[in-house]
């Protein structure tokens, strides 16, 4: 279905949330969404799948456990949310020539909005790469080669991020709508579900504060 | 002499940690600034015109309307439902399924199919569903008692009592107005270029403007097929009188929370505008005049501003009291020379409550149009960038940024259970934004984080024993959950009008303060509580119908007209 990009972000972070993110990972795993969304990737789908394969897992449990060398988690699979929230953060890294490499990290698509924003702060294009997927992005357009159709992989070995030359053929433009098919919207619903309270007959009445009549 | 043309260049805008108080925002009003006029002026300026393609109601006024704005470069048309209510159904809570009228607004002109789609639709409203064809989307209930004595006078060949419209404001008050992509709507980012859509809110300030022609339309429709022959014409200076109520609950109150940068820019932009005119050396005689004409209105303006809610009753004598007290001073000052405003609201600063001296920050706006008009442009929130941490910030930095712009909540005891003694929560019932009692109720669980303050406290305490040369980025990959509010510290050192600095979640918040200020920014008057978290407002009471915007002189039709132009 096609929805608007708010809609997505909106039910990504309360997605997010409900899957036990805190707050501000969250809002930045709903943006990610958008941002994914409204290249037509598969950001909606991959979430999903990244909140289903680490829900009751601690973030710790799946970040990096130290941000020099190789990024990889302290056991298992690295979050590409973590993963990609810390490389926004070391963004400055990259001008210095420097590349950022995480290693057995799940999703990596959900990798490539952060890297995005990156290369918008270092305000030079940047190149995510795995397996033979290679993705260069300005922040706002991207380029993508993909032989082997492994832009939607589960999971890599080794992802590299680097800053790239500006390139010259026309980039794939973002647009204004996403499609979300039904049954990834659902799975995101009983994530999101989970941040509602329950409502009782004294919330009814008095959590949102009416109470009177309205036929005056 | 020179030392005097520093002091007139030198006043700056007012603190962040005084506007920015919960008492002060609720005690916010309109401005030139405000949604409503500002839309309003371009309307008038760029002569947009108006149409009513469809008009098709039965004698209870179910059918259905088509109003048709058109500015220079396109067209947008709302799109009206009128349905028949049962009174045990009619409520403005969120949580209703039935409402007297629904709306669209959509972008061009509709044809047939596309009526056949929302009226599928939009009657449904949140259970139904729209398209990027469609700006926004919301519904209305009449205010029974006045639309039956309305009806009842004009079927009857008589007039309205001017009193009993007086005492209500409206006909109908929308309860809830949606854009920005909600339901499948159009994103703002889609409209966002156009010049009319550059101030906040315009979609659906328009979609309010056509909505309050549709409603005396239908009134007079209902009116006309009850009495037939004998049945009149409302009076246009009583049609004129009514605005569009709204009826708001918290939904509204979150939004400036969490648009932090937005929000800065509506209240960064109103103080720029009270600077500016603070430091003007002198006033002409005609800006004088045009300031005392206008406090002689908003004198009449707050004695038909009624509320039967203790809080606001306390209020309006204060202010009631205090705009006398302004105009006996106003009476006797020179307006003209030696910075008058400066010194009329430094003496206001001293003499008058938050209300009165609020009210008088909007009024010494309204004749210096040339001057802050221009600062709507700087209302909406541009700033793509200001999403991102720089997690290269030094740990040193943001705890001085978390000084500066959070001493108010580092000096709170947050264990104490008054100040935390609400949580902001959403019902699974239409997702409702509540707020209910922490320490009594299942909900911390489901807490939304709307308490900035306490949530910067616990971030300053845990970077109490970090190495003030770290970077951010280490901190924050052991400490994810405070990147929320890092985040925020960032944006509020860039935008010091971002952040409420007053506690929202203790026991005597009143969530009354945040709908007002967010409601003055849209232009609305006549704030009426019906609880601490709950109000009733009036919109473009007393503006132009879109037939009489070209004879409008000046846009200072927020203002009721004075008693001496009434008698």
């Amino acid at each position: 279905m096609s929805h608007s990009l708010n809609e997505i972000e909106a039910q990504a972070k309360r997605a997010a949330r409900g899957a036990g993110l805190p707050w501000g990972m969250a809002e930045e795993a709903a943006r990610a969404t958008r941002w994914l969304a409204s290249h037509d990737l598969a950001g909606p789908a991959l979430l999903a799948d990244v909140l289903t394969q680490n829900d009751g897992v601690a973030h710790a449990q799946v970040a990096p456990a130290a941000l020099d060398g190789v990024w990889r988690a302290p056991s298992g699979p690295l979050c590409p949310l973590a993963g990609g929230a810390a490389l926004n953060d070391c963004a400055d890294r990259l001008t210095a020539n420097k590349s950022i490499e995480m290693a057995d990290v799940s999703f990596p698509l959900l990798v490539l909005p952060f890297a995005a924003w990156a290369a918008l702060h270092i305000k030079q294009p940047v190149r995510l790469t795995w397996q033979d997927v290679e993705i260069d992005t300005d922040g706002v357009g991207i380029w993508v080669r993909d032989p082997h159709s492994e832009i939607n992989t589960d999971k890599t070995a080794m992802l590299i991020c680097q800053k790239t030359e500006t390139r010259q053929e026309p980039a794939s433009r973002p647009g204004l709508r996403g499609t979300v098919a039904s049954d990834i919207w659902a799975r995101l619903d009983n994530f999101a579900k989970r941040t509602y309270a329950p409502a009782t007959d004294a919330s009814r009445l008095l959590g949102a504060g009416a109470g009177t009549s309205d036929n005056d | 002499m020179k030392l005097q043309t520093e002091t007139s260049q030198g006043v700056s805008k007012r603190a962040p940690e005084k506007v920015m108080r919960l008492s002060r925002l609720g005690s916010f009003h309109q401005s030139r600034l405000s949604f409503m006029r500002i839309l309003t002026r371009r309307m008038t300026r760029e002569n947009w015109t108006f149409s009513r393609p469809v008009f098709a109601f039965d004698e209870k006024g179910v059918g259905h309307a088509v109003y048709c704005a058109h500015t220079p470069d396109r067209t947008y048309s709302l799109i009206a439902f009128g349905h028949d209510l049962p009174a045990d159904q009619r409520s403005d809570r969120v949580i209703a399924e039935r409402w007297d009228s629904t709306f669209t607004l959509f972008d061009g002109v509709p044809d047939a199919s596309d009526i056949a789609r929302l009226e599928q639709n939009i009657p449904l409203q949140e259970a139904g569903r729209v398209t990027e064809k469609e700006l926004s989307v919301s519904r209305a209930n009449r205010s029974v008692r006045l639309w039956d004595h309305v009806v009842s006078h004009l079927a009857a060949g008589t007039q309205p009592d001017p009193e009993a419209i007086a005492k209500v404001g409206y006909l109908m008050r929308t309860t809830a107005v949606y854009g920005s992509g909600k339901l499948g709507a159009a994103d703002r980012e889609m409209i966002a270029d156009r010049p009319e859509c550059a101030a906040p809110f315009q979609i659906e300030m328009l979609s309010v403007f056509l909505t309050r022609t549709y409603v005396r339309d239908l009134v007079q429709h209902v009116a006309d097929q009850k009495g037939g022959d004998k049945a009149v014409k409302l009076n246009a200076d009583i049609a004129r009188s009514m605005g569009i109520g709204n009826s708001t609950g918290l939904g509204m109150a979150p939004f400036l929370v969490n648009h932090p940068m937005l929000f800065n820019n509506w209240v960064a932009a109103r103080e720029e505008a009270i600077a500016t005119v603070r430091n003007l050396a002198i006033a002409t005689s005609e800006e004088a005049a045009a300031f005392r004409d206008l406090l002689d209105r908003s004198i009449v303006s707050a004695d038909l501003w009624h509320s039967a809610h203790p809080i606001q009753i306390d209020k309006l004598v204060q202010l009631r009291v205090d705009l006398t007290k302004l105009a006996a001073h106003v009476a006797q000052a020179d307006l003209q020379a030696a910075q008058p405003w400066d010194r009329l609201f430094s003496w206001a600063e001293s003499a008058l409550g938050e209300d009165a001296q609020e009210c008088l920050a909007s009024l010494m706006l309204e004749p210096y149009g040339a001057l802050v008009d221009h600062l709507a442009d700087q209302m909406s929130d541009r700033d793509r960038h200001a999403f991102r941490i720089d997690g290269a910030m030094r740990v040193a930095e943001l705890r001085a940024i978390l000084e500066r712009a959070y001493g108010w909540a580092l000096d709170i005891d947050w264990a104490e259970k008054e100040q935390c003694a609400r949580a902001w929560y959403v019902s699974a019932e239409k997702l409702e934004p509540r707020l209910g009692e922490r320490f009594e109720e299942p909900i911390a669980a489901y807490e939304q984080p709307l308490a900035p303050g306490r949530d910067a406290a616990a971030l300053y305490a845990a970077l109490q024993d970090e190495d003030g040369a770290a970077p951010l980025a280490t901190f924050l990959l052991a400490h994810p959950e405070h990147r929320h509010s890092v985040r925020r510290a960032q944006v509020v050192n860039r935008a010091p009008y971002a952040e409420i600095r007053d506690n929202t979640i203790g026991s005597d918040l009143l969530p009354i303060d945040m709908l007002r200020c967010k409601l003055s920014f849209f232009g609305a008057t006549h704030f009426d509580p019906r609880s601490d978290r709950w109000v009733r407002i009036c919109m473009f009471g007393n503006a132009p119908y879109p037939e009489e915007l070209q004879a409008m002189k000046d846009d200072s039709w927020s203002y009721p007209p004075s008693a001496r132009d009434l008698s």
